[in-house]
């Protein structure tokens, strides 16, 4: 096999069990003989290393020189596909993608980004020599409002309870501040006319004959009615309000004392004056979901040629790789999936998801939460992969979190949550609302509720927990998920959204239910401007 | 007509007109919602039309236009009246077009089915993009019920009535076609379709058809793609528009095309690029046909090259699907050792059933009783099984190494604990009308005696001289006379001699052969103590071969079919000497053949893995495929012969609210303190007056003065008084709405139950619990008299929703009877008019058989029973509550013989008059075919309810029955007092009458030919002639119609583990069966969707209140009830959740499941434990602590 690229060094070490230095990667992608040169390293490398150095393959490089000048060399290993490597000829690599992928390729298929990259193939062994620069330094991400390890719950109705007292209490601190809160029992006890104000979980929004809303809202007391007439402003949030979220209502009692005229709905929102915090370095981080190993559909070829790209030197300030769940396309998600998949075993699903892992440069930290498509629970909050499947990803040594967490890197925190309840956002608000064209906007919605997924009862499944893990407590600063397999980013109230698309082409199902999916898209966010530049590898 | 069917009908009617008058009398007391009977006599198709329709002047017509025109054509004649307006009186287009489509639907359903009325909510008439005006026809959930035929047919009259107004076709929208195609996906996934047009297909559909399809939405899962589109006013699938658009457009196609070329207004070209099958198809036509012609093509050397295989049908495997927990495979897809396919129609069968030995039925462990629903490979899709014992019973290895065919249901009892493994499950019998029925091409069909018999007939021999030799027996023949009829005659070999060669390789037939030829021929008197297998010929050559025992032998002798016991010293074969000669061994001691020897063409026969042509080459006669078709199955449902109750039981619909529990107790709500007081409930009820007093009440009958009462409308909004016109509707003309007499009344429940007690002279203690209702669904909400309730409570029956009394039979049919079987006499048929047995002899004995007339019905035990109580329940009603004489006084079961009944099937609307003339322990409702076929049900597992007449006739009302979709379907709502064969479901009409089929016949199936290219006669010929009543003959007999289990081990065994244990054990016996398929199907259409679904359940649950019983969507923050303050838990619990988990693991480990099934198990077990299971507090294992 040829082993012109960085990524399939890495991957020819990972198959032989080594992680390697960046530096020590280029190095040996430099080599006259790649091939011979990873051999070379390989057998000097002592045998309790795992992390293949850059000395251990410039000792085996100088060797190999040795050797070569004594003419022992291999015929059949001796010459390298020339035309691969030629730095000559980058336009004619782009045409090639079989044959071998070099490092300038992504100068040809980036779209979005301007990306004018350096035809410096070659060279990096140059850069990689002279200095450390290329070399990636990621801080240990910090996670917070991860399940993993913490579900106590045992699916006892007062595990439910607990969970929507929870969600109760932390959204209703949101909204305390801004409205003079009333238990629904004591608004009971009110005259008519009063001026009344509370917070409560939505119950029930249903119509009334002459097409008002009656909003029913719910405290730890009781319910209440409210009314939203049909020509206030405020109607139009009727349109966006989910079951199960936390809202706060401002108005007068009718005189029967009966139900409350709203004035004025708030919602728990981001504060317009929020300000996100940034990386005090140039830093980026790759955002990615949905990779679907083992489905038919799952697009390798874009896959390493990312993979690819982040070898190169335009890459070397990602370094941080965040995986928004679905690493593998899963077993029994619909009927008859082992009909579509090209890997039916689950775990070899995983093994060739570790697989495509590791061609990603190993200096770089790895963040990854579970999806619907993975094998852990479907209820939210989902644990993170349980030990057998850890052992099977340990390549990278890659934090391996639930879903949803709130991961910190380089001061800037990242919500990530898979997304599952942007399928009920879309279904229930209105098109111009939230649409699977624009995912970012669903997200913002979510954003403004501080939840991630308040409707209970519908497509959403829940496991109850002692505290609510769904609620969006803290503003991150960037939000990002995935799951609806379409491309989508922009800035609610200063917090980053972005929906990273996926690395499956369009399934069977997706096309009958009229989805074309954004496959093979990497958006790359730097953490120190929060600025995003999506990348195309398919 | 012949005058004896003259004189059975009017026995019926007199005895109809009889019972109709003690019924007026009755109702003319004013006791009722209505003073007279309301289910109207019709006496034909044409009356039950208008009846249903309840349009003015279209049975004249339909009668007029009926002896003209097939009935199709009738509806589109119609059309034209419709749109005339000569007949119906509508004023505007949609409403002609809605007329004349429904009246079109209830002709094509006889008038019988409810589709008419409750299948079509309404047409309207809307407007395309460029403003001009189109169709729409609004379907519901019940259309199912008209069937393919009719919902397609409602289209084009829609859109031949569209043409004739000039009204414009209808174009689609983008969107909406591909909606029209997710749809019809959704709706497959959810509920299923018979018929699944690709996407391609629907797509085509929808953008050609000329009128739209809507329809209300049947579902709750919604499409995900497009959505809220504005003229489709539901996300979710419309259950009726799939059904006619998938059942009907595009599965009959061919049949509308009949029609659209007739008429000029209408044309549908593009149904030819339907019916061609372009449209989104892409495999292929099948390559049956294909092989065909290149055969065809090849001409002359059609031996060598065409026939490189035998004759065979397609295996399917459909029937597997969806295979449950508990309902035993018994045999996969045309798998040899599965069911032999057996041409013939027993007494006891036709129209979708299946003959099956009682022997077998007892050897599947009970599993098939008669009357056990299979779903099965072919002809059709399902059938009912019914026991016939004049075919082969199965074949068995005991554990004593004795292979034998069991042909008595007793010897199967006896030895079936011994049962080893079951090589063979017995002949199938189908008749070919059923092939006729499914327009299934023939499948080939076993050697039989039947067919062996009209071959030996065509030969020299005497036949009929042997037929009167009492020392010979056609059908079972000693070897002797086997050998010799076959070779003196040039016959083929007897089939009770003939061997499944079909089964076995060439090389294994050449090692038997070797075998037998150096096996040692031993006196059958040495053989004592090994088994019950004896050689056929006592006196003859009556000895056994024995030959060496090898397991290979063994499994040729098992495939083969041969009887024979494998002991220590070798397998001895009695009777033997047939096989040596089919192997083409001349005589004892002599090896004839090698493989070398035979022709290529017989070595090579379909890849060497079929021996028949190689035995056909080495035997000196001619050798038969003994079974070339198999057939698989697996149970479907069990049998029924059961009460039907609502749930739970109603005594009387009156109603009583919160206050009787939830047991809705009359007695206790009598007694219960409200808030209006004591026995006191408020309810909602129609309001009455009594035209004589003025009294306002809610009582049918006036509390003050004992007069009928008539309800009053007034409208809710403007407070008006409105009378109902001439339809029936009541509608306020200046509100615009629709007005019921429903209001909010205070009832004195304590007052009225001692007053109804009292009324019927009966103390409480007569009966358990008098159960009534919360509260009526009716549209006027009018109360029954809570007498009835009481008298029901007595007796220990209960009311469905429209009054009545009901018992549930699984349909079988039957066309003649033993009396000694029905436990009555030849007396009892005398009386009722039967005259002479088939043969035309006078009826004089028990045991004659006697050809079945078609009105008349054969009860279960348990119906028996329960028609009793009725009877009992009826004449105390009569003699108490009505102050008349007494109708039944039955004292035993004899005396309902004679007596009349309805017969009655869900989602139709016409009830069918019956007679009862005996009684089966088999648990199903054997009639005539043409009584099922007149209530539109055929027999293939359908169950359908009987009521006794009078209590049909004075406890059904009209007022009862729940105004909401659906609510008219399975009510009384006229009744047909004679079957006219031309107008039940067709389907009877295709059941073979004769009692034996031509030799050409058993050919023809040999080349697979059409079913109608074959001259066999079927019922259809003797319609609308004088034999049109009788006539139907059979060709196999059987001992008695309730032979093998009275029930099925499915519905005796108790938890679903017994069953699903018991279904495997059965798997594992079976030689047709794998059961490691049978394991993986069980755990993936069973456990998993169940384990699935309940997660899913689980973590989107509603609660409930355990005290008030008040639900919530989500658990209310308060933790507690905010009703009641009482106790709130969860509906789906961890126990309901993981039930299978651990079994099905348990399965897929023991039978070896595919790893894919494996870690679907293993990702679920997680989850569970995920959910279930605190991470801080695991449990700990037994181990952790040894």
């Amino acid at each position: 096999m040829p082993l012109e690229t960085p990524a399939r060094i890495v991957r020819e070490l990972a198959r032989r069990g080594y992680n390697a230095e960046r530096e020590a990667v280029t190095l040996l992608a430099g080599a006259a003989d790649p091939a011979t040169a990873l051999d070379a390293a390989v057998e000097s490398a002592p045998d309790d290393a795992l992390r293949l150095t850059t000395d251990h393959v410039r000792s085996a490089l100088s060797s190999a020189d040795a050797a070569s000048g004594t003419g022992g060399d291999d015929a059949a290993a001796a010459p390298p596909s020339a035309d691969a490597i030629d730095p000559e000829r980058p336009d004619a690599a782009a045409d090639n993608t079989a044959v071998s992928t070099p490092p300038e390729k992504p100068k040809n298929s980036a779209t979005e980004s301007s990306s004018p990259v350096e035809t410096k193939g070659s060279s990096e062994l140059d850069t990689g020599s002279e200095s450390g620069t290329a070399t990636r330094q990621p801080q240990q991400p910090d996670v917070a409002g991860d399940i993993t390890g913490r579900s106590t719950g045992t699916g006892e109705y007062g595990d439910f309870v607990s969970v929507f007292r929870d969600r109760y209490e932390k959204l209703s601190e949101q909204l305390r501040g801004r409205v003079n809160h009333r238990p629904a029992s004591a608004i009971d006890d009110m005259p008519g006319g009063s001026d009344v104000a509370m917070i409560g979980l939505v119950n029930d929004v249903r119509s009334s004959a002459n097409g008002h809303w009656i909003v029913e809202l719910e405290d730890t007391t009781g319910t209440f009615p409210c009314l939203i007439t049909k020509d206030r402003d405020i109607a139009d949030l009727v349109d966006e309000l989910l079951l199960d979220e936390c809202v706060a209502v401002e108005g007068t009692l009718s005189d029967d004392a009966g139900i409350v005229f709203v004035d004025a709905l708030h919602f728990p929102d981001v504060p317009r004056t929020h300000r996100p915090n940034t990386a005090d370095r140039h830093v980026q981080a790759a955002l990615v979901s949905d990779v679907h190993v083992g489905s038919q559909e799952f697009m390798a070829d874009a896959w390493e040629r990312f993979a690819d790209w982040l070898h190169t030197d335009e890459a070397a300030a990602v370094e941080y790789l965040l995986l928004a769940g679905d690493m593998v396309e899963g077993v029994g998600v619909y009927p008859d999936q082992d009909e579509e998949l090209d890997i039916v075993d689950i775990y070899d699903q995983y093994e060739r998801f570790s697989e495509h892992l590791k061609a990603v440069p190993g200096d770089m930290e790895i963040v990854m939460i579970p999806g619907n498509h993975d094998a852990v629970r479907l209820a939210e909050p989902q644990p993170a992969f349980d030990e057998e499947l850890r052992d099977i990803m340990s390549a990278h040594d890659a934090r391996i979190v639930g879903n949803p967490s709130t991961v910190t890197v380089e001061g800037v925190s990242v919500l990530m949550y898979h997304g599952v309840s942007l399928d009920e956002v879309i279904a229930e608000l209105p098109e111009g609302k939230a649409s699977y064209d624009d995912p970012h906007r669903a997200m913002y919605h979510l954003l403004k509720k501080r939840h991630v997924a308040p409707k209970y009862g519908g497509h959403m499944r829940l496991a109850p927990e002692e505290r609510d893990y769904l609620v969006i407590e803290d503003v991150p600063d960037i939000f990002h998920t995935g799951h609806v397999h379409k491309l989508g980013y922009g800035k609610y109230h200063n917090v980053l959204a972005v929906n990273s698309g996926c690395w499956q082409a369009q399934t069977a199902f997706q096309k009958s239910v009229n989805i074309d999916p954004d496959a093979g898209f990497a958006p790359i966010v730097d953490l120190d401007t929060l600025n995003l530049t999506v990348r195309k590898f398919a | 007509m012949r005058p004896a069917d003259e004189r059975y009908f009017e026995r019926i009617e007199d005895r109809l007109d009889e019972a109709f008058d003690h019924a007026k009398r009755a109702k003319s007391r004013g006791a009722d919602p209505k003073p007279e009977v309301e289910i109207p006599v019709a006496r034909d198709m044409a009356d039950r039309v208008e009846n249903i329709l309840g349009i003015d002047g279209v049975a004249e017509r339909v009668r007029e236009l009926d002896g003209r025109m097939s009935r199709e054509e009738a509806a589109l004649a119609l059309v034209t009246d419709f749109v005339e307006g000569t007949v119906g009186d509508y004023e505007s287009d949609a409403g002609k077009i809605e007329g004349a489509v429904r009246t079109a639907v209830a002709l094509l359903t006889e008038g019988v089915v409810a589709a008419p009325i409750e299948g079509i909510d309404r047409v309207e008439l809307l407007e395309n993009d460029d403003g001009s005006r189109f169709v729409n026809v609004y379907y519901a959930g019940p259309i199912r019920s008209a069937g393919g035929t009719a919902q397609a047919l409602s289209v084009l009259v829609a859109d031949y009535a569209r043409s004739l107004l000039g009204i414009e076709e209808f174009r689609p929208r983008d969107d909406e076609i591909e909606r029209y195609a997710e749809e019809i996906g959704l709706y497959d996934a959810e509920t299923g379709l018979q018929y699944t047009p690709k996407d391609k297909e629907t797509k085509f559909i929808a953008e050609h058809m000329p009128i739209m399809l809507d329809g209300e939405a049947t579902g709750d899962e919604e499409v995900s793609g497009f959505r809220d589109l504005e003229r489709v006013d539901t996300n979710a699938a419309r259950g009726g528009m799939c059904l006619v658009l998938a059942e009907g457009i595009a599965l009959k196609a061919p049949k509308i095309q009949r029609y659209t070329r007739d008429l000029e207004e209408v044309s549908w070209p593009w149904l030819q690029d339907l019916i061609d099958g372009t449209i989104g198809a892409d495999d292929g036509a099948d390559d049956a046909d294909g092989d065909e012609d290149d055969a065809d093509g090849d001409g002359d050397d059609d031996a060598s090259e065409a026939e490189a295989g035998p004759p065979r049908v397609e295996p399917s495997a459909k029937y597997l699907r969806d295979l449950i927990a508990g309902r035993p495979v018994f045999g996969h897809p045309s798998e040899s050792g599965g069911f032999r396919l057996r041409y013939g129609r027993a007494r006891n069968h036709g129209f979708a059933t299946a003959g099956v030995h009682p022997a077998t039925m007892h050897l599947v462990d009970d599993f098939l009783a008669t009357g056990t629903q299979i779903k099965t490979e072919r002809p059709g899709k399902a059938a009912g099984v019914v026991p016939v014992d004049t075919i082969e019973g199965p074949t068995v290895r005991l554990a004593n190494g004795e292979v034998r065919r069991i042909d008595d249901p007793a010897e199967a009892l006896e030895v079936r604990n011994g049962v080893e493994a079951i090589l063979d499950l017995g002949e199938y019998l189908v008749n070919y009308g059923e092939f006729v029925e499914n327009n299934h091409p023939l499948a080939p069909a076993s050697y039989t005696v039947e067919w062996w018999e009209r071959e030996f007939e065509a030969t020299a021999a005497d036949v009929q001289a042997l037929r009167d030799d009492p020392r010979v027996d056609l059908a079972d023949p000693t070897a002797a006379e086997a050998i010799e009829w076959a070779t003196e005659f040039d016959c083929p070999l007897h089939p009770v001699y003939t061997y499944m060669w079909h089964d076995v390789s060439v090389d294994a037939v050449e090692t038997l052969a070797a075998a037998v030829a150096d096996g040692e021929p031993r006196v059958a008197e040495s053989d004592g103590g090994y088994g019950a297998i004896r050689p056929r010929d006592d006196e003859g050559d009556a000895d056994v071969l024995v030959i060496e025992r090898t397991e290979r032998l063994r499994r040729t002798l098992e495939t083969l079919l041969v009887e024979h016991v494998a002991s220590e010293e070798g397998i001895r074969i009695p009777d033997w000497r047939p096989l040596a000669r089919s192997l083409g061994i001349p005589s004892e001691r002599e090896r004839a053949w090698t493989a070398a020897d035979l022709s290529a063409a017989a070595r090579e026969y379909d890849g060497g893995d079929n021996a028949i042509r190689a035995v056909n080459e080495v035997a000196p006669f001619t050798i038969r495929e003994r079974a070339p078709t198999r057939i698989g199955n697996r149970m479907g449902r069990p049998e029924k012969s059961e009460r039907r109750d609502l749930s739970p039981a109603v005594h009387t619909l009156y109603p009583i609210g919160e206050s009787g529990g939830s047991q809705r107790d009359v007695g206790a709500a009598a007694t219960a303190r409200t808030d209006a007081g004591r026995g006191v409930v408020d309810v909602e009820v129609g309001r009455r007056a009594c035209p004589d007093c003025g009294t306002d009440t809610h009582r049918t009958l006036c509390p003050d003065c004992r007069t009928h009462t008539e309800p009053v409308y007034e409208c809710g909004s403007c407070g008006q008084f409105v009378d109902p016109d001439e339809s029936g509707r009541v509608h306020c003309e200046r509100c615009e709405r629709d007005v019921t007499s429903v209001e909010r009344r205070r009832l004195n429940v304590g007052e009225r139950y001692r007053e109804a007690l009292e009324t019927v002279g009966e103390r409480e203690a007569a009966f358990d619990i008098l159960k009534g209702v919360k509260g009526l669904t009716s549209a006027n909400k009018t109360p029954e008299p809570m007498e009835k309730g009481v008298l029901r409570a007595k007796h220990d029956v209960s009311a469905f929703k429209d009054g009545t009394v009901r018992y549930d039979m699984t349909d079988l049919p039957v066309t003649a009877v033993r009396p000694e079987e029905l436990d009555v006499t030849a007396d009892d048929f005398r009386e009722l008019g039967y005259e002479t047995d088939i043969e035309g002899d006078p009826l004089r004995f028990d045991d004659q058989l006697v050809e079945l007339k078609v009105q008349d019905i054969v009860l279960s035990d348990g119906a028996a029973q329960h028609l009793i109580r009725t009877a009992d329940f009826v004449d105390d009603l009569l003699t108490e509550f009505y102050d008349l004489p007494a109708f039944y006084e039955v004292e035993q079961r004899k005396d309902l013989v004679g007596e009349l009944v309805f017969g009655m099937a869900p989602h139709t609307s016409a009830a069918v008059v019956g007679r009862v003339v005996g009684f089966t322990s088999a648990a199903v409702g054997y009639a005539h075919p043409y009584f099922h076929a007149a209530k539109r049900r055929n027999c293939d597992g359908d169950e359908d309810c009987v009521m006794l007449l009078m209590d049909g006739l004075i406890n059904f009302s009209r007022e009862y029955l729940p105004n909401q979709r659906g609510g008219r379907m399975d009510a009384p709502l006229v009744m047909s007092s004679r079957i006219d064969p031309t107008e039940i479901d067709d389907e009877a009409h295709n059941m073979d009458v004769v009692r034996q089929y031509p030799r050409e016949f058993y050919e023809a199936t040999r080349e697979m030919a059409d079913p109608e290219d074959v001259d066999v006669e079927i019922a259809e010929a003797s319609l609308g002639t004088d034999g049109e009543y009788h006539g139907f003959d059979h060709t196999h007999d059987t001992s008695d119609i309730a032979l093998g289990p009275d029930l099925s081990a499915y519905k005796t065994l108790g938890s679903m583990m017994e069953k699903m244990d018991a279904q495997l054990n059965l798997a594992r016996k079976l030689r047709a069966v794998d059961e490691t398929d049978v394991a993986e199907r069980v755990i993936e259409y069973h456990f998993l969707p169940d384990l699935i679904g309940n997660l899913r359940a689980f973590s989107r649950q509603e609660t409930r209140c355990l005290d008030c019983g008040e639900s919530y969507r989500r658990m209310p923050l308060s933790g507690d009830c905010r009703e009641c303050g009482g106790r709130v838990n969860l509906t789906v619990h961890e126990g309901s959740v993981n039930k299978y988990m651990d079994t099905a693991t348990e399965v897929a480990e023991e039978f070896g499941c595919r790893p894919y099934t494996k870690q679907r198990l293993e990702v679920l077990q997680k989850s569970l434990e995920s959910v279930f299971q605190n991470d801080r507090n695991k449990p700990s294992r037994l181990d952790d602590f040894m």
